[in-house]
């Protein structure tokens, strides 16, 4: 089984173009230069773009950090896809909560136990009304995962931006 | 939620443990790490530092110096040796694991521990290469990997109730997404039946018999 990657099916392709300099050939390929996941496309310079949306997935360990800490990834670690489903479950269930309250992803971190949810939060609501949300997740999901849950929030005005796109 | 990594002295390491212990949440479904003061023994003699073990349900009743007479009990029973403990932390972070080291090697030092090796296995790449496209497009794929830096601290000649001490304060500090295997080599008394060989048995027996 020969495995061919993208980066050297690119570079046959390259190296085809520039041997038919001299003549003219249609060529027709599917698009496979491209990656597209976890990207925001560069446009108009209108978008405004957080530092992780900014980013893209190949920066992550360069200049990206992880969004989800957890030990089933290393090698001789098991229990990988039930921490993934685990980590959806609660993005969506935070996204629902605190609807149009969030300014960047939710960074989730596993220490034994304890399961430590933080999130940057913009001032959209009383804080009484942040408090007993906060208090709410904690309580379902501590009670749905029978591990102890904390939520870690801290408020900002309004989403920081690192550029335009 | 890191422990400070200024350990002056002995007092204040038991002063942070002190502040973990409850800050850890206890809950009735849970599973908790297993400290409870009474079953713990340890040897006084051996230990050179005073660590107190302060129990769950007086960690907000005064200060941390007012604690210094819990329960330490000595026992009759000889305390395990072990020739070494070496400690393997893994994680996909190769800052994490430096600063883990300098906090590890840190509290080694001041509970007056030999520190044999510090060193660094060499990191375990595992990549996929899977296809990019939903469907059809078998050339194009796209190839993911993930890293696990290693970092071993080996410590030498230590007593079983000071690893258990040191292992629990590293544990409780184990930052998110490290995980840690811990190997002991113990060393035990050779026992009663083995120590003449037999066969200088069997020939006293032959003379003695003779």
């Amino acid at each position: 089984l020969i495995f061919v990657s993208f980066q050297t099916v690119c570079r046959q392709l390259n190296s085809t173009l520039w041997l038919n300099v001299g003549g003219r050939s249609i060529h027709s390929s599917a698009v496979c230069c491209k990656n597209r996941a976890a990207r925001i496309r560069v446009g108009k310079g209108d978008r405004p773009v957080t530092y992780e949306q900014a980013l893209h997935p190949h920066q992550i360990a360069h200049r990206k950090g992880w969004l989800s800490q957890h030990t089933s990834n290393l090698q001789g670690e098991d229990g990988a896809a039930d921490r993934t489903v685990e980590d959806l479950f609660i993005r969506r269930l935070i996204y629902g909560t605190f609807h149009g309250c969030l300014a960047d992803e939710l960074v989730i971190k596993r220490r034994g136990n304890l399961l430590v949810i933080c999130a940057l939060m913009l001032q959209k609501l009383p804080p009484h009304k942040y408090y007993f949300l906060v208090g709410y997740t904690e309580e379902l999901l501590s009670h749905f995962y029978k591990c102890p849950v904390k939520m870690e929030i801290q408020m900002l005005e309004e989403k920081s931006v690192y550029k335009y796109l | 939620m890191t422990a400070s990594m200024r350990i002056a002295s002995v007092r204040l390491l038991s002063k942070t443990r002190h502040y973990f212990s409850s800050e850890v949440a206890v809950q009735p479904g849970a599973r908790t790490v297993h400290h409870q003061p009474a079953s713990t023994r340890f040897v006084f003699t051996s230990v050179r530092c005073n660590v107190c073990l302060i129990p769950v349900a007086f960690l907000h009743k005064g200060r941390a110096y007012g604690t210094q007479s819990s329960s330490v009990t000595v026992t009759e029973e000889p305390d395990l040796l072990f020739q070494k403990l070496s400690v393997l932390v893994k994680s996909h972070d190769k800052a994490v694991l430096d600063s883990y080291e300098f906090f590890a090697t840190l509290a080694a030092k001041e509970l007056g521990l030999t520190l044999a090796k510090v060193f660094e296995p060499p990191k375990n790449i595992e990549r996929l290469t899977l296809l990019k496209s939903v469907h059809i497009f078998k050339k194009h794929r796209v190839q993911y990997e993930m890293r696990t830096h290693y970092r071993c601290i080996e410590i030498s000649r230590i007593t079983g109730s000071t690893s258990r001490v040191y292992l629990e304060y590293i544990q409780r500090n184990l930052p998110e997404g490290v995980a840690m295997e811990v190997t002991k080599t113990a060393i035990e008394k050779v026992p009663d039946h083995i120590q003449m060989p037999l066969w200088s048995v069997q020939s006293q027996e032959k003379q003695g018999s003779q």
